[in-house]
Formats: structure tokens, C-alpha cells, sequence
């Protein structure tokens, strides 16, 4: 039974209801969920990972393996960790891992399967039959594995801070707040994070320290914090988790807003603070370890100092008789502190020789009558779903004990997460037998028993010791103990189990279902490296890092390979030093703040005529517009296609990037970039480019407009113009800085609209009465500058269709002006707006590739057989001297054709693989020679049949050949011919005329 | 996250910067004379040590200036940074700058946290 410290002052004498599992439990403002629990009585909180055993509380902190539950209340959030997260009314927990309820679990059957599931059963068990992974494994590992469930329908409000300091603390315990003494008025900056939402640490957790310069811990605390507030350089972040310890001195903390309170939607939860520091001071304290026996995760095992945490800081006492399990001097502290609440334990057992053992530990069992067992162990315990007997073994002898709670205690390690995380050296250190941080490799300082000094009464010196670098006055600190002040240890990790059985499991990693005997496995197959050892049977793998025991599983592979722990060494600690929510790390942006969304001047009127719209890249484009409601995207590309080619059609064309060259040198710089000659191009005309890498691949494509020698603008695709500028910016800067040159983006200074079909000079005749459209006086590729109304306009006769065709480029500012005017004037010649599927499609009738989808980045110019456009007179251009590479210039490389299918009621897809089989083997024994892939295909409404464009193996050399391409979920492929890639007006002649 | 000096503008969070690869590889003058071997060196070889490394940083999401770094690679430390037109400094200028965490081996992993 559990019993109540009234001595406690950190708890609020304020009642709150709170529901797990359904069933209601009184609390007291201030409990966490766990000790809320146990003022209740409940030990059951879950189920493990892998064999669904029964788990309970097994901490009081952060380092917590079992307790993991899901808040209902908070959107679901689920494997919060029950230890820290803090109760308030009406707060709504459910258990987790468990099917179809925490006592009756499914589950709990793997349990009986284990040897299925020892070490390195993910690599092993799920090996055959062939389809057994698909449909069997893979779901029920799906369905089993993890935790809790996801959140749902939840939008964080979580927000970043940024920091600059001097020095941060992390860590208000004893000597962090004596560290941070010691910087009070002084010029440092000081950030002191505590993860708690009280100051004090070990003060306040533990009946360790009786007084401190004459206060009492808790006067002490109150007294520095009071000074430490009234220091203007000094920041208090309480509830503040530092989960992250980057190079060059950056932190990361999490600061949970509403510890202990319900979460307001409208205000942000969580902080996530980003701090840059001079130095960094850890004094984040140390963690109990626990020892592994037989069942020593079964609900009621607790280690020590939780125990008492839950005593001291929340007024709870667990369990009013006990056994106690150690191997060390400080379960004194405990011990005393029960004695003190009038409880008594069942039985104090410590693996110490009686003669190690500290006088005061004996006087007091041999006063109290409690029965006392030195030079002992527990071998493990027993119970239905909680612990009700324990075993005690003594030399040869056994002894059962009744109790219901068995509080270990296996020493302690210093918290050296956060050290190892910033590349500090670790060392061994027998006395502690523990790590402790050795050589810092950032400008980091490690105080008290963080940096494994366990001596209450050193910590003075050690502090004014290792901050002497700073310009601080001493501090004193003259500490009274309850506890013996020499720590004392004997090495125990694991005790031996009486009888095995498959329930009789002595655990290393309660998270992950770990047992000792799964190391021993691993070991036997070959897996004695630490790290190897580490993957192949998960130890330390959870979100809880091993905290409480990765040291001991160190400890018991170093003895099965007959090394030091030393030489077995330590696998790294990594960031975050605990679970970080996803929310925290996203910040603010989400959803529309994740990537902005471009949209064009005449966006409202795409809204307001149905159009559907396509991502590219941040940019909203018209995909194809509705003419109906019941209109399907197929039915509307091809009434735009067919429509486009016998009247006119409109697309906006604006989100085309844009750059402007300008300069002295303008004309050399853009025949090194694009593999086009510009030079004898005259002025105001324009010419299609493309742009290649130095292996003499495509990397974009566009229209340049040479201005004059000294002013280009070139287009580039939608979402290529970042990267376009950016390696002409790369290469002005450093390959050609005698270049003079400015390069300038205009994207966003333009509104563009594409026209083409065979009415659209009538159009343009009406829209702009005043210019000649005549061929001879605006011929394919040139442009021309207008004034417009109040504004300047530009004119190019260009186009993507293989119509006739004009872009206009106008201010965004009359963009939708002159486009509504344009629909004005058009509307008797039947024109219609398009989206870029319906271009996608009439420029594949045209053999136009588009970049991303003919060309993948292995695609040069001349497999596309666009051989015109290089500049071969050229000396140098990017990526020239690679096109004559004996491996670019190999005769079988895949080269653009076009597919006609030879059954025109065939359909042909983009993606589909081109091979010379009409129908596929039943059962494929070979490879089937693969030539090529269809990269465009769709239905031609002016073909009226499938049309496709496909990269092939020498296809140059195939035209008018018969090949297949494979059907999507068939075996019967359809026969196709190659041809050339125009399939409209090869002659040009619509273009031109 | 490292901090990153740029020349231009000081130091800046390292979320500010795209790196470039391996600096002081010069794009040939004359590409056409160089035989098929030496201009595939050119693109697609770079060298990778672990240790001091000569590179190339853009401030993408400042000045947009290209510079270049020396960083030991095994430890992210930036030892130098200086600007495109400025001479590489020598190797011997950052030798016995060279911290690494544990003496681990020049090949590796990195992954050592126990002092030797
Ligand atoms: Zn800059």
C-alpha cells in the first residue's frame, strides 16, 4: 500500500481528477502521471515492445524505459512518458501496447513464443517463404511493433527562440545553482536550464543533504533563487529539456509551456530553444543503473532513488514496506527517510561484504528489527502481473520474502549523454564503475557528479576550481550529510537465475525487451563488438537510450569476452538526449508556412473558371480547365488540344523564370553557358538553348532573347530558374570573375501569356490594332518592345505548340487587364484558356521534350537529336568537351523516337519499358532485354490515336522497326512502330508562316 | 550546426550556407586539349579526406558570395576561411591545429568516445 508524506512542499494541497483506462483517480496538482498512479496504488501501466509482458513505473525521471502512455486529452500524443509529464484536471490517459486490455493482452503470447524473438530476430525469422513478408510478416510486425498511435487532427503551434549567451548551466541541482552563485552580477550572459519545474535537484529529491550553510535544503534553494532572479545577467528557463549538444557550443532545449496545465490551443505549447554559447557548464547529475535478475521487470521493481524521489518531491511513498536491493552506500538516504515516515522495509539486502557495509546502515536494521542480508542477492521475483514474492539469495541459501515493491539500486552513472554528445572523451573510473567525462573536445565544463565526483563535500572546491577561467568571487558551501560521504560500490550486474524457464527472463533493456541471455547469443554468433552488438540485439536502442542499464550491459559483455569495460568501450551517445516531438522541430512551419505557394497576376481568374491546378515546384499552374462540372481531366485535354490546334488557345505562362544578363562581357559569358553560338544572332531575335552540365548532360532549357550584345534575358523552365542563376552566379564569381556581368531574376516582373493556334494573329490584330503582324514584319523567333496603354509591353513570336504563336510579357500590374482584354477580343475566334497538361500533350505531338521527363540527367543533346543547336565553332562552352567522351559519344546510347502504335486502338503509357518480346514468359527465368522507355505518351486528338516518345538503345538507327511495349498488369504487350518524334507539321510550316 | 564565418558578412549559422565541394579545382582553360582521362578527372573526380579539407561554401541565404573554408573534416571545425581571390593557405599552417577527439585512426568512423 502506498502512504503520504505530508512533509512534502512541492506538491499543491489542490485536488484534480484524472481518468486512465477509463477509470477516474484523484490527484494532487503537481503530480506527475506516475506518482499520481501509485498515491493509487496502480503498478500496471503497460505492455512491453516485444513480448507484451506486464510493465510498471520503473523511475522517476526522464530516464523512464516502461511507463509510456498516450494523453487522449493532448490530441492523442502518445508515448509521453509518465514519469515527467505533469497531471491536471480532466487529463485523459490510456495505456499503450496492449490488445484487447492492459490485464487480458493478446499480445503477451510472444512471451511464450520467445525463442522466436532472441537476438537478431528481425534478421532472421522473417526470411521465407517468398509473398510471407508482403502479406504476413510485414503487416503483423506493423500491427504489433511501436508504441503508441499517432496524433491526429492536431496543429502545433510549437514556436523556435534563439539565444546568444556567455555561459550556459544545465542543470539547477545542487551544483548548478552553486555554479550559477558564482555568476551573479557578474558580465557574463548565464542561461540556467532546469528540466524540472523546481530548482534544486538533489536537494529536493532526496534525504541526502541535511543542511547547507546552516539552511535547510529547501531554504538554501529558495534563497539562491531569489539572488539568482535578482541578477539582471542571469535566465531561468524551468521545464526546459536540453535534448541536443551540437559542435561549436549549440544547444538544444525543449521547453514545455503547459507542464501541468491543459493545453490551451491558442498559444503555443512547446519551445524549442536554439542556443549558441561561449561555454557550457553540465551539471545535469548522475542516473541510477539497475541489475539485471530474474524477472526484474515485473510491476513493483522500482530503483531506489526513484523511490525515494517519489517520497521527497511529490509526497508519495510508493510503498510503505519494501525490500531493498543494493550494491552500494547510498540507499542509506532511503532507508533513513522511511524510517523517518514510521515505515519499515521487509528486508535490506546488499551484495556487500557485512564488513563493507556502513556502521550507520547496520545500527539502524539491527534497531528496527529488519532482517538484513549482506553479502546477498535477489535472484529474482514472482507474481501475477506484479511482484509478490521475492527470492533472496545468501551463499547457498534461499529465502522468500513477501512484498509487493523491491526498490534496486545498482550505483550510479554520471550523466554523460550530453558530454559525449558534444565529443568529449569519456574514461573509466573503478571507483564509481562508471564513466565519466575525461577530455571535453568544446569549451565544456562537467561539475559535481555529472563529471563522477560523488563527494558532497568536494563539490566547493571542484566548483571554484574548474570556473577559475572565469572572472567570478569563490563560493562557499558548507555541506551536512545524511549519507556517508565516501562513496562505496561492489561490483554486481547480473545474479544468476535458479531455474529457467521461458517466463524467466532477466532483462538488460526493459524498453526494447532485451535479455542478458540475448547478449550472451549475440556474442556466441560473432557480434563482440560493442556497436555490432548494439544493432544486432537493439539494447540501448529505445527511446530511453539504455539509461538506466546500457552501462551494465557493457559490463557483462567486457566479462563474456574477459576484457575491461574500457577496452569494450562505450557506443556513442546521440542526439536527442530524449524523445523530441515532431511539432517541436517543425515549429511554425507547417502546412502553408512549410513552402511558400507562388501565384501568378492572374490566378483569381484561373479560380473563377474552374481551373484545376498543378504544383510546380512552389508555383500554383493551371493543370487543365473545367468547361463543365462533369468534364474529366481527359475529356478537357482533349477538347483544349483539339480546340487549340483548329482556333486558339491561352496559357499563362508567367511562372517561366526569367534572368536578366547584363554587362560588357554579356555575349561571351552566355556562349560559355548555353551550348547554342549567340554571336552572329542579331539583335532582337530569339533563339531556343540549352544549358548543360560539365559531363554534357541537359540540365535546363529556355528561350534567349539577345537585346544587344551586352543585354540578354533567357527563360528557363518553371522550377529550374533558382538553379540557373545560381551556377551562372557560381561560375561569374569563380571561373570567370574577369567577366564583367550582373545577373538579375525578373521572374516576378513579368506577367507571361503564351498564345498560339491558326486564329491567333487575328486575335492579336484586334487586341493590339496599332502593331503589324504581318510574317515579314514579325517573323518566328524575333521580338519586339510596345507601349501599351500606360505601360510598356513586350512581343515574341515563339512557340510551344507548334503553332503559330506569340508571348507577351506585360507588367503583373496589368497582367490581368490585358488578359481579360485579350479574352475579350478572342472570344468570336472560339479561343480558350489551357493548362500545362493540355501543352505537355500538343508539344509531344510536336516532338518538343520537356526537361525532367524526356531528359533525366543522363540525356545529352545529341541523343535528343538536337545536334543543331550546338555551337560546334565554339572554342569552350560548359559541358562541351564531355559530348565527344568515347562513353557520350557511344552510337548505342538511348536516343528520342517517337511510338506509333501499330493497333491504333492501343494505348500507350509513360513509364512503360520497350522490348522486342510481343508477350512475356508466364515465369520470367532471365533477364528480358530491356531497350528503352516510353518518357511521354498520350492520346493525339488530332491523331485521333496513342502517341508516345520514348529514350531507346541506338534509336536513331530504328525508325520504321517493330518493338513492344509492356502493359501495365499484363502479359500480352502491344506491338509499336518507331517514327520520327513530329508527328505534327515536321515541315514547320504552321510555325513560320 | 556549425557556425560559419563568411568573409563578407561574419558568422552565420551553418543553415545559411550550401556547400560546394573541394575548392582550388580549376575548370581547364582549354578543354578541347586535354585527353578524355584528364578531363574525366576534372569532372567527376574529388578528393574526401578525413581531416584538413579545402572547400568551397555560398552563402545562399546572405550575400550569395562564394568563398573558401579549410575544415577538418573529421571534426567540422572551420581552421580557415578566405575569399575566392585570396592564395590558399599553406597545409602547414593548420598540422598541429589538428584536434581529433581520441587519436582515433585518419580512417574511420569516428565513432570513439573512450579516452585511450
Ligand atoms: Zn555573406
Amino acid at each position: 500500500m502506498s502512504a503520504i508524506n505530508n512533509n512534502c512542499k512541492y506538491i499543491s494541497k489542490k485536488q484534480v481528477k484524472i481518468t486512465f483506462d477509463g477509470n477516474t483517480y484523484q490527484a494532487y496538482e503537481g503530480d506527475t502521471i506516475a506518482s499520481a498512479l501509485l498515491r493509487n496504488n496502480i503498478r500496471l501501466v503497460g505492455r512491453s515492445f516485444k513480448y507484451h509482458r506486464p510493465r510498471g513505473i520503473y523511475t522517476c525521471g526522464i530516464e523512464e524505459p516502461n511507463a509510456l502512455v498516450q494523453i487522449i486529452s493532448e490530441h492523442n500524443e502518445p508515448n509521453t512518458r509518465a514519469t515527467i509529464k505533469r497531471v491536471y484536471d480532466g487529463m485523459e490517459i490510456t495505456s499503450q501496447n496492449r490488445w484487447p486490455s492492459l490485464r487480458y493482452d493478446f499480445g503477451a503470447i510472444n512471451n511464450i513464443l520467445s525463442p522466436i524473438f532472441s537476438a537478431g530476430f528481425y534478421y532472421k525469422t522473417f526470411m521465407g517463404p517468398k509473398g510471407f513478408w508482403k502479406n504476413l510478416y510485414e503487416p503483423l510486425i506493423r500491427r504489433s511493433a511501436g508504441l503508441g498511435k499517432p496524433p491526429k487532427n492536431f496543429r502545433s503551434k510549437s514556436t523556435h527562440q534563439y539565444h546568444n549567451t556567455d555561459v550556459v548551466i544545465i542543470g539547477a541541482g545542487l551544483s548548478g545553482l552553486a555554479a550559477a552563485k558564482k555568476f551573479i552580477n557578474t558580465k557574463y550572459k548565464v542561461l540556467l536550464i532546469e528540466q524540472d519545474s523546481y530548482l534544486g535537484g538533489v536537494l529536493k529529491n532526496s534525504n541526502k543533504v541535511k543542511t547547507i550553510n546552516g539552511l535547510t535544503p529547501q531554504e538554501w534553494i529558495s534563497e539562491t533563487e531569489e539572488s539568482i532572479l535578482n541578477s539582471k545577467n542571469i535566465t531561468i528557463l524551468k521545464n526546459t529539456l536540453v535534448t541536443t549538444y551540437n559542435f561549436t557550443n549549440h544547444l538544444i532545449a525543449l521547453e514545455d509551456k503547459f507542464a501541468g496545465k491543459k493545453i490551451d490551443l491558442n498559444k503555443s505549447e512547446l519551445t524549442l530553444h536554439k542556443i549558441r554559447t561561449s561555454n557550457t557548464i553540465i551539471a545535469n547529475g548522475h542516473i541510477e543503473r539497475f541489475i539485471s535478475f530474474r524477472n526484474n521487470d515485473l510491476p513493483g521493481v522500482m530503483l531506489a532513488s526513484s523511490f525515494e524521489k517519489y517520497i521527497h518531491r511529490y509526497g508519495v511513498v510508493p510503498e510503505k514496506e519494501p525490500v531493498i536491493f543494493t550494491n552500494n552506500s547510498s540507499s542509506l538516504s532511503l532507508l533513513k527517510t522511511l524510517i523517518n515516515l514510521g515505515c519499515k522495509p521487509k528486508a535490506y539486502v546488499d551484495s556487500r561484504k557485512k564488513d563493507n557495509i556502513e556502521t550507520e546502515i547496520k545500527k539502524i536494521l539491527k534497531d528496527k528489527e529488519i532482517p538484513f542480508f549482506s553479502d546477498a542477492e535477489i535472484e529474482g521475483c514472482d507474481g501475477n502481473k506484479k511482484v509478490e514474492t521475492i527470492t533472496i539469495r545468501q551463499g547457498k541459501s534461499f529465502d522468500k520474502i513477501k512484498s509487493s515493491m523491491l526498490c534496486v539500486s545498482g550505483g550510479y552513472n554520471p550523466d554523460i549523454h550530453l558530454f559525449t554528445q558534444s565529443k568529449g572523451l569519456v574514461k573509466w573510473d573503478k571507483n564509481i564503475l562508471s564513466f565519466k567525462p575525461d577530455t571535453p573536445f568544446q569549451k565544456t565544463i562537467t561539475l559535481g557528479s555529472t563529471s563522477g565526483n560523488y563527494s558532497f563535500k568536494k563539490l566547493c572546491d571542484e566548483i571554484n576550481e574548474k570556473l577559475s577561467i572565469f572572472k567570478t568571487k569563490k563560493v562557499s558551501l558548507d555541506i551536512n550529510l545524511n549519507v556517508p560521504n565516501k562513496f562505496s560500490i561492489k561490483e554486481l550486474w547480473e545474479t544468476k537465475i535458479k531455474n529457467k524457464s521461458n517466463w524467466a527472463k532477466s532483462f538488460i533493456d526493459l524498453h526494447n525487451d532485451v535479455t542478458t541471455k540475448d547478449l550472451k547469443q549475440a556474442i556466441t554468433e560473432g557480434f563482440d563488438r560493442i556497436e555490432h552488438l548494439k544493432r544486432y540485439t537493439t539494447n540501448s536502442m529505445g527511446t530511453d537510450q539504455g539509461k538506466i542499464s546500457s552501462i551494465n550491459s557493457l559490463a557483462i559483455v567486457s566479462k563474456i569476452l574477459k576484457k575491461e569495460i574500457s577496452e569494450v568501450g562505450t557506443t556513442t551517445y546521440r542526439p536527442p538526449y530524449a524523445p523530441l516531438s515532431f511539432a517541436a522541430i517543425a515549429g511554425r512551419s507547417t502546412y502553408e508556412f512549410y513552402d511558400p505557394e507562388r501565384k501568378t497576376s492572374i490566378h483569381s481568374w484561373h479560380l473563377k473558371n474552374n481551373a484545376v491546378f498543378e504544383d510546380v515546384g512552389q508555383w500554383k499552374r493551371p493543370w487543365y480547365f473545367k468547361a463543365s462540372e462533369n468534364e474529366t481531366m481527359h475529356q478537357a485535354v482533349q477538347r483544349e488540344s483539339k480546340t487549340l490546334r483548329e482556333n486558339a488557345g491561352i496559357l499563362d505562362g508567367s511562372t517561366l523564370g526569367k534572368i536578366e544578363i547584363k554587362g560588357r562581357d554579356a555575349l561571351e559569358f552566355m556562349n560559355l553557358m548555353y551550348t547554342n553560338a549567340f554571336s552572329k544572332m542579331k539583335p532582337m531575335t530569339s533563339r531556343y538553348a540549352m544549358m548543360l552540365g560539365e559531363d554534357g548532360m541537359i540540365k535546363d532549357d529556355g528561350i534567349i532573347c539577345k537585346i544587344s550584345d551586352q543585354h540578354f534575358i533567357a527563360t528557363t523552365t518553371s522550377s529550374g530558374a533558382p538553379k540557373v542563376l545560381a551556377d551562372m552566379e557560381e561560375y561569374l564569381q569563380t571561373e570567370w570573375p574577369h567577366l564583367q556581368v550582373y545577373l538579375n531574376s525578373i521572374t516576378e516582373q513579368f506577367s507571361t501569356f503564351n498564345i498560339s493556334g491558326p486564329k491567333t494573329r487575328e486575335i492579336m490584330m484586334r487586341v493590339f490594332p496599332d502593331i503589324d503582324f504581318s510574317n515579314d514584319a514579325f517573323p518566328f523567333m524575333t521580338f519586339k518592345n510596345f507601349d501599351y496603354k500606360e505601360t510598356k509591353i513586350r512581343i515574341m513570336r515563339a512557340s510551344f505548340t507548334g503553332e503559330l504563336g506569340y508571348e507577351i510579357y506585360i507588367s503583373p500590374k496589368f497582367g490581368l487587364e490585358l488578359w481579360e482584354e485579350i479574352f475579350s477580343c478572342g472570344k468570336e475566334f472560339n479561343l480558350i484558356p489551357y493548362g500545362t497538361e493540355t501543352m505537355h500533350l500538343l508539344r509531344a505531338e510536336k516532338g518538343y521534350i520537356v526537361i525532367g521527363q524526356e531528359t533525366d540527367g543522363t540525356v545529352t543533346p545529341i541523343d535528343l537529336n538536337y545536334n543543331w543547336m550546338i555551337g560546334k565553332n565554339k572554342k569552350d562552352f560548359i559541358g562541351k568537351r564531355s559530348l565527344s567522351r568515347p562513353d557520350t559519344s557511344r552510337a548505342d546510347r538511348k536516343q528520342l523516337v517517337g511510338l506509333s502504335p501499330i493497333n491504333k486502338k492501343d494505348i500507350i503509357e509513360e513509364g512503360q519499358h520497350i522490348v522486342e518480346l510481343n508477350e512475356l514468359p508466364k515465369k520470367i527465368t532471365d533477364p528480358i532485354k530491356y531497350l528503352g522507355h516510353v518518357s511521354s505518351g498520350y492520346h493525339s486528338p488530332n491523331l485521333n490515336h496513342s502517341i508516345g516518345l520514348a529514350m531507346i538503345r541506338g534509336g536513331k538507327n530504328l525508325l520504321g522497326q517493330k518493338f513492344f511495349v509492356t502493359a501495365t498488369g499484363k502479359t500480352k504487350n502491344i506491338p509499336v512502330e518507331i517514327v520520327n518524334p513530329v508527328f505534327i507539321d515536321p515541315e514547320n510550316k504552321r510555325l513560320t508562316s | 550546426m556549425i557556425l560559419i564565418k563568411c568573409p563578407y558578412c561574419g558568422e552565420r549559422d551553418q543553415s545559411e550556407f550550401a556547400n560546394g565541394g573541394e575548392a582550388h579545382v580549376i575548370r581547364p582553360k582549354n578543354p578541347e586539349s586535354l585527353s578524355d582521362k584528364d578531363w574525366g578527372e576534372y569532372v567527376f573526380y574529388r578528393n574526401n579526406p578525413k581531416g584538413i579539407f579545402y572547400e568551397r561554401w555560398v552563402h545562399t541565404h546572405g550575400c550569395k558570395k562564394w568563398f573558401n573554408a579549410v575544415r577538418n573534416t573529421s571534426t567540422d571545425q572551420i581552421l580557415k576561411v578566405y575569399k575566392v581571390n585570396e592564395k590558399r593557405p599553406d597545409l602547414s599552417e593548420f598540422q598541429n591545429t589538428l584536434k581529433s577527439p581520441s587519436g582515433e585512426p585518419s580512417v574511420g568512423s569516428g565513432n570513439f568516445a573512450v579516452k585511450k
